[in-house]
């Protein structure tokens, strides 16, 4: 009897776990990790990154060209970078605010297939960029900061003329659900 | 007894630090979720608010809403917010943007976290990616 009731509590306990649902990706109910970059601080440092990038003096007007340099992962988080970027270009482009150079290897042999003459824009800017990680501890409170930094080159003169930093700050002992 | 008396008196000046934030949990834990709250700008200048959590209407105060356009004619809103509170509060923010018409032409895919020192004065600042966008729409949620 007693070996039953153990069986018993033992299939409660593990019967009290939070069954997997979907959450807004956009919402307030996302995990929040000191190991690593969440999806949300790639949204939050994107999006104040594309606002101080689009009040810069080479956005102010038109569509300007550009290029998509590299973005170095300094973190030991692996991950694609391509979730930073995407939070620039998607609405830049979405916006007609930038024109964006695609040098997809498929594009670019389908292109000189078809036999177009149009002549392929040349970047007037290269954006690139690096995310940096900093980690310290107080007794058990942990705390990360991931650092991302951005650069717009202007290709004609060869030199920065915007730049920004964001750095996402989390602090606790443990993982935690939530702002 | 003597000897646990120190202790307990070290226990409660350790837990000293984490009062206000389990006071706040539990504040947190008997009341309803946080709601989303929004002031918009009005084409005549000004804004207008709708207040849908009493209790950020307690802690911060939205003091002036500036609308003006950049260069490329977009245009650009700032919001200051004031922390009437005497405690440090944190405060999540976000933008929409609408056309002339009322149609929402932008919306900000996240909320941006931001920290309001007591008695401090914050800006806020969103700049329209379209140029239909004329009247920004700022959410607020208390945490």
């Amino acid at each position: 009897m007693n070996k039953l009731s153990l069986l018993a509590c033992a299939v409660f306990i593990v019967g009290c776990g939070t069954p997997a649902t979907y959450k807004d990706p956009q919402g307030r109910e996302l995990v929040v990790s000191l190991d690593k970059v969440n999806i949300q601080d790639f949204a939050t440092a994107g999006s104040q990154m594309l606002q101080s990038m689009i009040s810069s003096p080479s956005f102010s007007k038109g569509a300007p060209v550009l290029q998509l340099g590299s973005i170095t992962n300094d973190t030991a988080d692996n991950f694609d970078t391509a979730l930073l970027l995407s939070k620039l270009t998607v609405p830049l482009v979405n916006a007609n605010r930038v024109t964006l150079l695609d040098n997809d290897a498929t594009a670019n042999a389908a292109r000189a297939t078809s036999g177009s003459n149009a002549n392929v824009p040349r970047a007037e800017y290269v954006l690139k960029g690096k995310i940096l990680e900093d980690r310290s501890n107080a007794g058990s409170t942990r705390q990360s900061s991931f650092v991302f930094q951005l650069t717009l080159v202007e290709v004609k003169r060869g030199v920065a003329v915007w730049t920004e930093e964001k750095i996402v700050t989390k602090q606790g002992t443990k993982n935690a659900v939530g702002f | 007894m003597k000897k646990f008396l120190p202790l307990l008196a070290l226990g409660l000046l350790t837990g000293c630090t984490t009062i206000l934030e389990t006071g706040d949990k539990l504040e947190r834990g008997l009341t309803p979720p946080d709601a989303v709250n929004y002031a918009t700008t009005k084409p005549e200048g000004g804004f207008s608010t709708q207040l849908n959590d009493n209790r950020i209407g307690n802690k911060v105060e939205l003091l002036a809403a500036r609308k003006s356009k950049t260069d490329g004619g977009y245009t650009r809103v700032q919001f200051d917010l004031r922390n009437g509170a005497y405690l440090r509060q944190t405060i999540n923010v976000s933008f929409e943007w609408l056309a002339a018409d009322g149609t929402v032409t932008e919306s900000q895919p996240n909320w941006i976290v931001t920290p309001l020192e007591p008695g401090a004065l914050t800006t806020v600042t969103a700049t329209a990616l379209k140029a239909q966008s004329a009247e920004c729409r700022l959410r607020l949620i208390s945490r």
